[in-house]
This record gives C-alpha cells, sequence and structure tokens, in this order.
C-alpha cells in the first residue's frame, strides 16, 4: 500500500510540473518563436508591424537582425538558425511538401537555388520591386539569382579565390610565389625538396564546391541550365577544361606535392597551422577563415591571386556564397522581399557587421568598392589588404556558370568518385567521366531532356 | 556434468572466500582470477577512454585542438570556453539543455507510463487481439524509421503540431522496447495467484493494477524509467526535422548546429571548442544521475530477472 | 457453481475492458507514429515520381528497381556483413563482462559497471564526435587513417560497440542475477569451476535474454545509420551517400526529395531485417521466450 501511494505521489507532482512547464513552453519565449505550424508571418492587428520569419547561418547574425529591427519599425524579423547548409534544405523541403512551416525568407547557397527553385514555390521578387538593386551586384552573381526579369533570389556573399601562402616559408626555402599552375608544380617539387614532409596544398576531395571552383577558374562550363528552358540540361562535366583541371590535380596529388586531407577536419586546421601546407587555395571568406583556425601562424601569411591556366590571364572561379529568397508560403511577400532586400543590400552598417564579425565576402559592388572593405588592412596578413590586392579584382574577373536542380546528387557522386581515386590511387579523370556519365542517366531517368 | 534439478539440496559453499555484500542476495561468488581482472581493467580503460578525451579537450581553445594530441593536455582554456559557452547567441546553450531536460522528464515518465500499461495488458489481461498486436509488434519496427519520418512531420504538420514541444514528445512516448520489458517483468513477477485471489475477492482490475501488480513491478519500472530517460535526452534524428525555432532545440541538435555551422566553411564561425564544452556539459547530468541514483537502478535490475 | 461461472464471466468483462483501457494509449501512439507512417510510406512506394513529371502510379516498380539498383545491393551486402561481426562482438563482449562480474566479488566491479554503462548515456551523434577526434591520423593516439576503406566499418563498429555493450551487458546481468541460487549451488557442489558454470549453466539458463539483445542487435546493425551520417564529411570518398541501405533512403528522400524511391528501399531494408532476424529466431527457436 504504502509503494502503491509513494508511486501515485511521485507521479502525481511530475504530471503537474510537467503540465505547468508545457503551459509555459507554449506560451511562448522572447519573441522568437512562433508556436505551431504556422506558416509564416504574423501580422499583429492594428498595430501595423509585420514580422517576418528568416531562416539563415551566418554566424554572428543577430547583431544584423537587431539593426534591421531598429531601423524598420512596421518591419520585424524574427530569425531562427533552423541548420547550416543540408540541415536548412532538409526542413525547407519537407516544410515545402507539407505546406506549412516554411518561413517567409530563408538562406539558400546559390549551388542550391536552382534545386529549390525547381519546387516552384519560389516567389519572383521581381514583382515587388527587386530589379530595382540589379545594377548594385557582380553581374555572375545576379544570374544565379534571377532569370530574366525573375529574381528568385538577392545575393548576399559569395567566395571569389585565391592562393594564401606562408611568405615566412617561401622566403625561408627561397621559393617564389607561383602565377600560373605550371609554376604552382614547381614551386611544390622545390618546396618538397627542401622539406619532404610539407606540401605545397592541400586537395580536398570531400568538398563539392571547391572543385567546382577549381573547374569554374579553369573554364569549365560543367551544366548549362535555366530554368526558363525546363525540362532541358547541358550536362558536360567532363569537357576538356574540367578534364585539364582532374588531371592537373591527379598528377599534383600523385607526385605526393598535394596531401589529400579532408577538408574542415581537425587534420585539415592541424596542417594549417603547423606549416605542413605552405598555401591554402582560398574564397573570399578565407582569410578570415584561415584567421580562425590557425592563429598561431598570425603575420606568416599572404595573399597573392589564383595561378592561372596562361600566363597574364585573368580567369577566376568561385568557392560558395548565398543568398536569401522568398518562399511562396510568406502571407507578406512584399514586405518578405523587403527584408530580403534590405537586411543586408548595400547597407554599410550591416556590412560592417559582415566584414569584421562573419569576414563575409560581399557581392554588393558599393560594398566592394567601399575603402572599409576593400583596404581592410589585415594584421594576419602582415598588414596587406587582401581584399583589395586579391579577392576583390578576382571577384570582378568570376564569368557566368550554371547549377544543376539536383545539386546534392552531384555533389554527393563528385565527391564518393574523386575520393575513390584519391583512396584506390586511380586516375581523376577516369573518376571524372563516371560521374558525368551517372549524372547524365540520373538526369534522364528524371524527367529532363540532356545534351550533352 | 551434473544433473541440476530444484532438488538439488542447498549445501554451505566450500570454496573460496566470498562476503555477502548489501543487494547481493548471498549469490556465491569467486574472487576473481587475475586475468579476469586483467580483462576487466584493460575494458574499463577502453570504455572511459573517450571520456577522458573529452575532459582534456575541453580545457584546450581552438588553436589547441588542431595543434595538440588527443589524449593529453595543451593550453588551459578551460574558463573561457565555459564562458562563451553560456554566453554564445545570447546564451541559448542553457535554453537548450533545460529543453533536453523538459522533453526527458516528461516523455521518459509518459513513456514508461504508456509502455507499462501494455505491457502489463499484454500480460496478464485477456482481450481481443491480444496476440496478433503483440506478434506484429516486432515486425513492425524493422522497417527503418527514416521511412517514417515524411510521413510523421505530414501529420504533424496537419495537426499543426511540427516545430513544437509536441512534435518531439509524442513520437518518443511510443517504445516498443519498453513494452516488451513490461510484458516480461510482468509474467515473471506478478504470480497468477494472487491475481486471482485479488479478482475473486471482487476487486477490480485497475485496483489491482494499482495495489498488487505495480509495487511488484516497481524495479521494472524504474528500469524502463532510466532506459526511456536516456533515450528522450539522446533523442535526435526526429527533434532535427521536425523543429526549425532553435529556441526548441534539444542539446542534441543544438550541438549539431553548432557543429555544422562550424565546418560548413564558408563562414568564418570556428565553433569547435564550443562544441566539445557543450558536449561534456551534455553528458554530465546523465552521467552523474547514475552515480548518484545508482541504489535504485542497480536495485531495480537485480530484483528483476528476465527468463 | 453457477456463482463461480458469473464470477469467472465478470471477470473476464473486466479484464477485457481494463485491458483494452490500459493497452489504448500505446495502440493510439501505435497507429499515429507507427502504422499511418508505414502506411503512408508504402503507398509512396508505389508511385514513381520524377523530378520534371509528377507521380505515377507503378505498383511495384520501385522495389524492382531497388533490387537492380548496384548502390542498394552494395549497401545490403555490406550491412549484412557488418550484422554478422558485430552482432557476436557486441554481445560477447556483453555477455563475457556480465559474466565476469556475475561471479567476481569486489567493489571494483560495481565502478566497472558504471564504466561500461556510461558510454549508453552519450548522446550518438556526441559519440561519433569524441571518436571522430580520436580517429584523427595526426592528433588521435592511432595515428592512422581509421576512416578509408574497410577499416571505416570496423571503425565504426567499434563505436557502436562501446556505445552499446554496457546497456546489453545490464540486460544480462540482471538475468544473470536473477537465476536460482540452488542451481548455481548445485554446480559448485557438482566440481564445476566457473568457466563451467558459466558455459554450462548460465548461458542456457539466460537464453531467452539473450535472445531479445541478439535480435535488437541484428536490427540495430542492418539499419546501420548514424555513425556513418554523422562521420561522412571526414571520408565521403569511402563513406559514400549509399553507404548503407538507411543511409541511402535518407539522402533519397530529404537530399534528392525522391520520397517515393527512398520509401521503396526502405521497406526493402526492412524485408532484409525481417529475413535475417527471423532466420535466426528460426535457429534459436528452441531457446526463444518470445513466441
Amino acid at each position: 500500500m504504502g509503494k502503491q501511494r509513494r508511486f501515485s505521489r511521485s507521479v502525481a507532482p511530475a504530471l503537474i510540473a510537467s503540465l505547468a512547464l508545457t503551459i509555459a513552453a507554449c506560451s511562448g519565449s522572447s519573441g522568437g518563436s512562433n508556436g505551431s505550424g504556422d506558416a509564416g508571418s504574423t501580422s499583429a492587428a492594428g498595430t501595423g508591424v509585420t514580422r517576418i520569419k528568416v531562416w539563415a547561418w551566418y554566424p554572428e547574425f543577430k547583431p544584423v537582425v537587431d539593426l534591421f529591427n531598429s531601423t524598420h519599425k512596421n518591419i520585424q524579423i524574427d530569425w531562427t538558425n533552423a541548420g547550416a547548409g543540408g540541415d536548412e534544405y532538409t526542413k525547407l523541403q519537407t516544410a515545402l511538401k507539407a505546406g506549412k512551416g516554411a518561413p517567409d525568407v530563408v538562406m539558400l547557397e546559390f549551388q542550391e537555388l536552382p534545386t529549390i527553385n525547381l519546387t516552384k514555390h519560389l516567389v519572383d521578387m521581381g514583382k515587388y520591386g527587386a530589379n530595382s538593386i540589379k545594377g548594385n551586384y557582380v553581374d555572375w552573381a545576379w544570374k544565379q539569382s534571377t532569370d530574366g526579369d525573375k529574381v528568385y533570389a538577392i545575393p548576399v556573399d559569395a567566395g571569389p579565390m585565391g592562393l594564401l601562402y606562408r611568405a615566412d616559408l617561401f622566403k625561408k626555402y627561397g621559393l617564389t610565389v607561383p602565377k600560373t599552375w605550371d609554376e604552382f608544380k614547381t614551386t611544390g617539387q622545390a618546396l618538397k625538396a627542401k622539406d619532404p614532409k610539407a606540401f605545397i596544398t592541400d586537395f580536398g576531395a570531400n568538398d563539392g564546391g571547391f572543385m567546382h571552383g577549381l573547374f569554374w577558374q579553369g573554364g569549365a562550363k560543367p551544366y548549362t541550365y535555366s530554368a526558363s528552358n525546363l525540362p532541358n540540361i547541358g550536362i558536360t562535366m567532363n569537357d576538356p577544361a574540367a578534364q585539364k583541371v582532374m588531371a592537373y590535380w591527379d598528377d599534383l596529388v600523385k607526385s605526393g606535392l598535394a596531401d589529400t586531407t579532408s577538408y574542415g577536419t581537425t587534420d585539415f586546421y592541424n596542417g594549417l597551422s603547423t606549416g605542413k601546407y605552405a598555401t591554402y587555395i582560398a574564397a573570399g571568406w578565407g582569410p578570415g577563415y584561415l584567421q580562425s583556425v590557425a592563429k598561431k601562424t598570425a603575420g606568416k601569411w599572404r595573399a597573392a591571386p589564383m595561378p592561372q591556366w596562361t600566363a597574364g590571364a585573368d580567369a577566376q572561379g568561385d568557392w560558395g556564397g548565398s543568398s536569401f529568397s522568398v518562399t511562396d508560403q510568406s502571407a507578406h511577400p512584399k514586405e518578405a522581399t523587403q527584408v530580403a532586400m534590405e537586411i543586408f543590400g548595400s547597407d554599410k552598417a550591416a556590412w560592417k557587421l559582415g566584414i569584421d564579425k562573419a569576414f563575409l565576402f560581399p557581392t554588393s559592388k558599393p560594398i566592394l568598392e567601399w575603402d572599409y572593405f576593400r583596404n581592410k588592412k589585415w594584421d594576419f596578413f602582415g598588414g596587406q589588404a587582401v581584399n583589395g590586392d586579391v579577392f576583390v579584382p578576382a571577384s570582378e574577373g568570376v564569368g557566368i556558370f550554371d547549377w544543376t536542380p539536383f545539386n546534392d546528387y552531384v555533389f554527393g557522386q563528385l565527391t564518393a568518385a574523386v575520393g575513390q581515386a584519391v583512396t584506390k590511387k586511380t586516375s581523376f579523370v577516369d573518376a571524372l567521366n563516371s560521374v558525368q556519365s551517372t549524372v547524365s542517366t540520373y538526369a534522364q531517368k528524371q524527367g529532363f531532356k540532356v545534351a550533352s | 556434468m551434473t544433473t541440476l534439478t530444484k532438488d538439488s539440496p542447498i549445501s554451505i559453499p566450500s570454496r573460496g572466500r566470498h562476503s555477502r555484500r548489501e543487494g547481493d542476495l548471498g549469490r556465491p561468488r569467486g574472487p576473481g582470477s587475475v586475468l579476469s581482472y586483467a580483462v576487466l581493467i584493460l575494458m574499463f580503460g577502453y570504455f572511459l577512454l573517450p571520456f577522458w578525451w573529452i575532459l582534456v579537450a575541453s580545457t584546450k581553445s581552438n588553436d589547441s585542438l588542431f595543434s595538440s594530441p588527443a589524449l593529453w593536455f595543451g593550453d588551459n582554456g578551460l574558463i573561457d570556453n565555459l564562458r562563451e559557452v553560456f554566453t554564445f547567441n545570447d546564451g541559448i546553450y542553457l535554453r537548450w539543455m533545460l529543453n533536453s531536460a523538459f522533453y526527458a522528464a516528461v516523455g521518459g515518465v509518459g513513456a514508461t507510463v504508456v509502455s507499462a500499461l501494455a505491457g502489463y495488458a499484454f500480460a496478464k489481461l485477456r482481450f481481443p487481439g491480444r496476440n496478433l498486436l503483440f506478434n506484429v509488434l516486432l515486425g513492425l519496427i524493422m522497417v527503418p524509421a527514416t521511412a517514417l519520418v515524411l510521413p510523421t512531420y505530414l501529420l504533424l504538420s496537419r495537426a499543426g503540431l511540427v516545430d513544437s514541444i509536441w512534435a518531439v514528445i509524442l513520437p518518443t512516448l511510443l517504445n516498443p522496447f519498453g513494452v516488451y520489458l513490461f510484458r516480461v517483468y510482468a509474467n515473471d513477477m506478478v504470480p497468477e495467484e494472487m491475481l486471482e485471489a485479488a479478482r475473486i475477492d471482487g476487486a477490480s482490475e485497475l485496483r489491482i493494477f494499482r495495489s498488487v501488480a505495480l509495487p511488484v513491478m516497481r524495479p521494472a519500472l524504474v528500469t524502463v524509467l532510466l532506459f526511456s530517460i536516456v533515450s528522450t535526452w539522446n533523442n535526435f534524428f526526429l527533434p532535427l526535422v521536425m523543429l526549425s525555432n532553435d529556441r526548441l532545440f534539444p542539446l542534441t541538435v543544438g550541438l549539431r548546429t553548432w557543429y555544422r555551422t562550424a565546418t560548413i566553411n564558408s563562414g568564418a564561425s570556428v565553433l569547435f571548442n564550443l562544441v566539445i564544452v557543450g558536449s561534456l556539459l551534455a553528458i554530465v547530468p546523465l552521467v552523474a544521475a547514475f552515480l548518484l541514483l545508482q541504489r535504485y537502478w542497480q536495485g531495480g535490475l537485480t530484483v528483476g530477472s528476465i527468463k | 457453481m453457477t456463482g463461480s461461472v458469473r464470477t469467472r464471466r465478470r471477470s473476464i468483462h473486466r479484464q477485457t475492458g481494463t485491458g483494452l483501457l490500459f493497452v489504448a494509449p500505446f495502440t493510439v501512439l501505435l497507429v499515429a507514429f507507427l502504422l499511418f507512417p508505414l502506411g503512408y510510406a508504402f503507398k509512396l512506394s508505389l508511385y514513381r515520381s520524377t523530378l520534371i513529371g509528377g507521380d505515377v502510379f507503378s505498383g511495384l516498380g520501385n522495389y524492382q528497381d531497388v533490387w537492380a539498383d548496384p548502390e542498394f545491393r552494395q549497401g545490403v551486402v555490406r550491412v549484412v556483413i557488418f550484422g554478422l561481426v558485430q552482432t557476436p562482438v557486441m554481445i560477447g563482449v556483453a555477455l563475457i563482462a556480465a559474466l565476469m562480474i556475475d561471479a567476481i566479488t569486489s567493489r571494483f566491479t560495481k565502478f566497472f559497471r558504471l564504466a561500461m554503462f556510461a558510454p549508453y548515456a552519450v548522446p550518438v551523434a556526441i559519440g561519433a564526435l569524441m571518436w571522430g577526434y580520436l580517429y584523427s591520423p595526426d592528433l588521435g593516439p592511432l595515428h592512422a587513417d581509421l576512416l578509408t576503406g574497410p577499416l571505416a566499418l570496423i571503425s565504426m563498429g567499434n563505436i557502436v560497440t562501446w556505445q552499446w555493450a554496457g546497456y546489453n551487458m545490464i540486460i544480462l546481468y540482471a538475468a544473470l542475477q536473477g537465476l536460482p541460487r540452488e542451481v548455481l549451488e548445485a554446480s559448485r557442489v557438482d566440481g564445476a569451476g566457473q568457466l563451467r558454470t558459466a558455459i554450462s549453466v548460465k548461458i542456457p539458463m539466460i537464453s531467452s535474454a539473450l535472445v531479445l539483445t541478439v535480435i535488437f542487435t541484428i536490427i540495430g546493425t542492418l539499419q546501420f545509420f548514424t555513425e556513418p551520417l554523422l562521420l561522412q564529411p571526414l571520408n565521403p570518398g569511402t563513406i559514400t551517400n549509399s553507404y548503407t541501405p538507411n543511409i541511402y533512403a535518407f539522402y533519397q528522400a530529404f537530399s534528392y526529395q525522391q520520397y517515393n524511391y527512398s520509401a521503396a528501399v526502405s521497406f526493402a531494408l526492412g524485408a532484409v531485417v525481417f529475413v535475417g532476424s527471423y532466420l535466426f529466431l528460426f535457429f534459436a527457436r528452441k531457446r526463444s521466450g518470445l513466441q
């Protein structure tokens, strides 16, 4: 009897407590939550304030949100980090499929944009005046975000590529900064002779964006796709330019000049911190990234333009970058468009935060030309203005590039195939050819009219 | 080989030394050979190795994480790390911790109650469909949960419960393994004669459950409660998909978001030290609870038996 | 006589009522979160959907595709091998540990029990993180590339053993603790040593607990998912998007939006698990406590 009473005595308060907590939790927390499956924004009746729900994973984004909220009295942003990269896309896709739960404004990487757009759930922001800021953005980024006059995304940041190198090691071993990929290889050989344990760089076969950036700079055009041209798609992943790139890196890896540690791992950061890698092939967000993961090497790095395939040329590529889109579940597409346009936009105050705290590389032309950004001197790079010296010029040379509307599949196939080639020491070009074949077949099965 | 029957005499054990310890039930035990101790010590080290790693790693700053060997100390950034974990992004970590505790408590208790009722019913009460339902249960869990995620999402979305605490709690209340355990425990611990006697006396089934069965099944309740709380605390995949409001994340999903934000490259949030210290702090409550509540759950497990 | 018949009938009537009542919450949850989703997923698997076209009813067409899909087949082979190795290893470790601490008198065994059970308290995501760092070729203690090629499966198996052996050990230990004294005494009196007692007496007597743990381990290994998913970024060349059938189903649904094909993959995997489990149950039928 006693035990039974004790049991119910312990269960009852637990139930009451949970009930109380439940009620507390449901009544929502400070401004951020939207409780149960609400489709998006709410408009508090009569007060004229429109709340816009934003999903983004930019680092240090809260100050940017606060800044917007303080300067826009009628529109208030409710921001949540619903996940980074694939996690966010998963939630977005399920919410779009269910018809409920998607945010008003969502952060999308350029490479993922066609995939989300294919669901036909993105709002054409051109209808709400987005074309007015067209001139503010670098051409290639605007093209990736739009389809003629239809604007599906407002670009935010990007990653034009450049070369970060250890000036101290170069000096120590008497190496010259390579201006072409041929020179890059000979510099690598010279380095190897002086320090057999060092590599000229690391080749991250686990990063699809990185490899595509190299293809991009190599002049390859693996895909020809435009949403208005459905169901046609051109797939030429193994065009001569891409094969040239793959053959080159195959050679560098097999000659032991380039390491093959996966990007984003502890060993990779270790390599950057300990001088194992004499260079880091970086994107525009690379300097900030390097500064955070390799603090011990402060002052030793410098930036130089990407080596060229032909001496004197100005071929550039991009690795990464993101934008804001508006979903059709938004009850306030006009205000949502405004948010997408203005949260970073070309606003100096917001970009100051983005530049200083998140090390974002802008796609906005006024910001690219802004002295604060362009001539910012980095202590980490011995006082060099890496933006102005290297990455802004690179940004100006980045050409047009299309992505597929099944990018996750492509990246998965590419990283698996090249990863296998690395492990089994087989040909990178063969790997590329096999990916071309699998991806074409996949596209056909999915109903596309494939031209190769 | 000897024949072992229930009638074998209970003789005074004559081999080896053995002491009767509390909760030992007078089981005869030996002091153990050197070999078995050596094996146990090796296993002990193996199981604790990652814990040692995370303790050491929590004291390191990011730089040290990437440059010092995994198993020994580098620099001393423990205080900084702790401070950062609790202040990052307006202290959302603490919120995640409270969320996890809440989900674990409600989910754990709820799952235990649901499983206990069902398990007891399967074992001791006769009702139509009893055998069918039970036999089908095992087959149902063979289809991987991956297949269930989207339909569950759609169902909860229709009910307006996606991105709410119910999206996390309701699915965790379903615990087939718990039902199995309770059925076995009820079969073993609750003698049919007691039930029959009570029935003849005219007691209602509910009354019988409360006064006869529950007290005897207490160790089972403790065991399943423990397993349910742990499993809900560690719940990861479903909350990951269901929740987009980061103020509702449990620790597992929150830490995962930090980790992905740190490794996604474009962006400079090097949050690894936070992920590690955050993980350590996420483990501590459960392990501490085990240590403190040892008496209850270790006692619970030994009184029960699964035959 | 009639009195007790009436009592009996009333008793059964009460049992039915209470039985249904008790089982109701579980059944509702079962229907909502298991039966309905399974049904819906099965229906999904009967349709084909392309990114361009819409949904087309295709009956068992998806299943034909799945069985012919080399990525699925390789995944199945991989998890079957994994199951065949991991299950004995895991249960073996758990059983040996349980037997040892059942037989040894020492304060140390209590600490050991805790130490072995502690990994179960660690969320899988964190466990994978911990071992991911320990597997680092440069900074980990083993200085080897443990996530490449065939070694990857072993390394991940290690994580699973680390995480779940303690849990299984506790279940087996509890069963051992429930064995009747007299039988063990008799064995001792007859001159059997610890080892002999363990093999011939104890293990057979906890067979139904063993069957339970083995079945759930088989199911878990064939459905292998979380560790490969979390460790994949470290080596996507080895741990591909179709490394195990469950991972394949995940990517098909949540990365490629191929929900129909994904559902078919899941059910096909379910069929594999079904065959594997019932094969085992068939061979263990004499000892099974699950009939």
